[in-house]
């Protein structure tokens, strides 16, 4: 009896454990399996392929452009979103007239679907009939609609900024609520006591209230950061990563090569998997993650 | 104490149970169908997989209308046999059957363009297997011939198109445009008219991801070019399509087409068409109704120019019908074909979508609709991809998403790396 005691916290973490293999390990297994396959279009195994699909990952023509930009994509958009959402969080958190309101309206682009969101830019940049370009038209910032110079998502140094605005768009609510709920954590008496000693309020700031908030903003950070990497919607729907690769990354690199070789695709993934990891082990490094605040 | 310790394994043992009945949940689905097919005369249900022609759901020529009522029609005259159609718009249907298949959910019936990438799988029926000796000789023999791969029928020819040149009369007139162009060179001047006149894009250029393919090949056939040479060998990057495309892209840099064409889906394009925008584009029969739809009464259709002069030939497209093998049900399937062809449902499809016939018969039918009579007229002597290639597969999703770049980078550059992709083992 004492032996079958010893297995009963067993039976308890049993289930959690079996559901972790079932759905983490197991995918993350048969996408590495994958990655070494040669797999036809339509998913049916031809044998081995040893490391033929990584060798025609790497010699793809566009491979180097798009890992860069999908490093850049993720930095350029976390950076953004985590700044404008200590702003916002920051505000939300006074008492002011309409508070409540504010703090809902925030919630509108988090809660609409972030493909629906992608499509009404789309359809606000159109060349043609586009609400954007109407109001830039008026603003004499365009000659003319339909022209080159009214697509801005035919052409990629145009097309990424606004791939990036969307990117961030969507991002906010969710990043200046974890934000909000940090501060919500501070106690007031730091603040008095701070208050006290003559601190400034950029000092108070500097000092306090961002020190204290670092567990959230790491991991309000650390969501964002593996979410934009892998976000795809959002530059599927309003370039399709045209013209050419130009806005593509890596992750709708995988999706293209999905519709012509399985393998390759799977190597695409376990790469992207890869880099998911190391940005998370670099921003964990940086930002001292399990570091007591000082 | 033993209690709690029976009550914890208890626990435990039944979440592994509720686990891995959810694991197997797809495979009984299947194992069930098996047993459908055994026993003989019991209902079964054919899972189907359709492209929607129509204008997407919610639109009263939306695919799901039109399947519904071919299907109730179909399951009053059988009632053993129930058809489960699911329609699937054109952007996202090869990806989503590629998801099926590879999750071995196979559909019984898949209604989409391509055909020959399941056949070296070995996961179609042949034609013999599926459809009746009198329809499958009604068939256009040009057409069935393409259904082929060494010589075994596979696809069935489900509806076809041919291409022209569709040019807005009213633009035309105000740009002081008397004939519709024969000729790149005429076709460049009447560009030219047009932009005069303030039409932001004289021709529509779709050379994004939709149909990309299509636009570029209707240029290629108008300086004698393809993707393939005569002799059946890969051409993407032969000097006629080079020339062909550094031609594009001059008429591109001088701002006489749709801007960014690599950018740009056909959709679009013909909705812009459809609102005045565009002053000509390449069109089929099935574009009908969208300029219909955006109110566009006063446009002509002509030939395709070409290089020195029109077309003589033009892109036909077929669609493609086929049979799955995984779930057995040849049977079943074999009498929703017949049922389809033989009756009134393919005539339907072209009325409703303004497609072309693929059989003698259905020709016939339709001769009388003045709108469709260049395009049926087209159609014998039409040009096709080289779909029973299965290198096709591979090279058509890379042509949507570069081929654009021909008419914006080096046209010889971006058309060498796609018959890099075609020669590669």
């Amino acid at each position: 009896m004492k032996r079958l005691r010893i297995l009963e916290p067993l039976a308890w973490v049993g289930p959690a454990v079996v559901l972790i293999a079932v759905v983490v390990l197991w995918p993350v297994y048969e996408m590495i399996r994958s990655s070494f396959l040669k797999i036809s279009r339509f998913g049916v195994v031809q044998g081995g392929n040893g490391v033929a699909n990584y060798e025609k990952l790497f010699g793809e023509k566009d491979f180097a452009d798009i890992m860069v930009r999908s490093v850049i994509w993720v930095v350029a958009v976390v950076a953004l979103t985590v700044l404008i959402s200590l702003a916002l969080a920051q505000l939300f958190n006074q008492r002011f007239p309409g508070r409540k309101i504010a703090r809902w309206a925030l919630i509108a682009p988090w809660a609409a679907s972030v493909l629906m969101t992608a499509i009404i830019f789309k359809w606000m940049l159109d060349p043609e009939v586009g609400v954007i370009n109407q109001i830039r038209l008026k603003l004499g910032l365009i000659d003319a609609m339909g022209g080159a110079s009214a697509d801005q998502l035919g052409d990629a140094s145009t097309a990424m900024p606004w791939l990036v605005f969307v990117a961030v768009f969507v991002s906010v609510p969710f990043t200046t609520y974890a934000l909000l709920a940090g501060l919500a954590t501070i106690p007031n008496d730091v603040y008095e006591a701070a208050k006290m000693d003559g601190a400034t309020r950029l000092r108070t700031y500097w000092s306090i209230t961002l020190p204290l908030l670092r567990p959230a903003l790491t991991v309000a950070a650390l969501i964002n950061v593996m979410n934009v990497f892998n976000s795809f919607p959002i530059i599927w729907a309003m370039t399709h990563g045209q013209p050419g690769y130009s806005t593509a990354t890596s992750t709708i690199l995988m999706f293209i090569l999905k519709g012509s070789n399985i393998g390759e695709s799977a190597a695409m993934s376990v790469v992207n998997f890869g880099m998911v990891i190391i940005l998370t082990a670099i921003f964990l490094r940086v930002s001292r993650w399990n570091k007591e605040v000082a | 104490m033993n209690m709690k310790l029976v009550g914890g394994a208890a626990l435990g043992l039944a979440t592994v149970l509720v686990l891995s009945s959810c694991g197997s949940g797809g495979g009984t689905g299947t194992s069930g169908a098996g047993d459908q097919k055994s026993s003989a005369g019991g209902p079964v249900t054919l899972k189907m997989v359709a492209a929607d022609y129509g204008d997407g759901p919610g639109k009263p020529n939306s695919g799901e209308t039109f399947w519904k009522g071919v299907v109730d029609e179909f399951q009053a005259a059988n009632p053993n046999i129930k058809v489960e159609v699911q329609v699937i718009n054109w952007n996202d249907i090869d990806k989503q059957v590629a998801t099926m298949v590879q999750n071995g959910q196979v559909p019984d019936i898949l209604q989409t363009g391509d055909y020959s990438g399941f056949v070296k799988d070995q996961l179609l029926y042949k034609v013999d297997e599926v459809l009746s000796p009198n329809v499958s000789s009604d068939m256009l023999q040009k057409f069935a011939d393409f259904g082929k791969v060494d010589g075994a029928a596979y696809g069935i020819p489900f509806v076809s198109s041919a291409r022209a040149l569709f040019y807005n009369k009213d633009l035309f007139q105000k740009a002081g445009i008397a004939e519709p162009p024969k000729t790149w060179d005429e076709l460049k001047a009447d560009a030219e008219k047009l932009k005069k006149a303030g039409v932001s894009q004289p021709f529509g250029l779709p050379l994004g991801q939709e149909e990309a393919q299509a636009e570029s090949f209707l240029w290629m056939l108008g300086n004698g070019g393809g993707y393939k040479d005569a002799s059946g060998k890969w051409a993407i990057n032969s000097p006629q399509n080079v020339e062909t495309f550094n031609y594009v892209k001059g008429l591109v840099n001088a701002g006489l087409t749709t801007p960014n064409p690599g950018t740009k889906d056909r959709k679009t394009v013909w909705e812009d068409f459809g609102a005045g925008k565009v002053g000509m584009v390449n069109g089929g029969p099935m574009s009908i109704p969208i300029f219909d739809a955006a109110g566009l009464k006063n446009y002509g259709v002509a030939p395709i120019p070409g290089k020195s002069g029109p077309l003589d030939t033009t892109l036909g497209v077929m669609d493609w019908i086929m049979a799955f093998n995984k779930n057995g049900h040849a049977a079943e399937i074999k009498k929703f074909f017949d049922f389809f062809y033989t009756g009134s449902a393919a005539q339907k499809i072209s009325d409703t979508y303004k497609l072309l016939p693929v059989t003698n018969g259905g020709i016939k039918k339709l001769s009388g609709d003045e709108k469709l009579k260049p395009f049926l007229d087209a159609l014998p002597n039409a040009s096709f991809y080289p779909f029973q290639d299965p290198k096709w597969a591979e090279v058509n999703p890379q042509i949507k998403q570069t081929i654009g770049g021909a008419v914006k980078d080096d046209p010889a550059k971006v058309l060498g790396e796609l018959q890099k992709t075609a020669d590669a083992g």
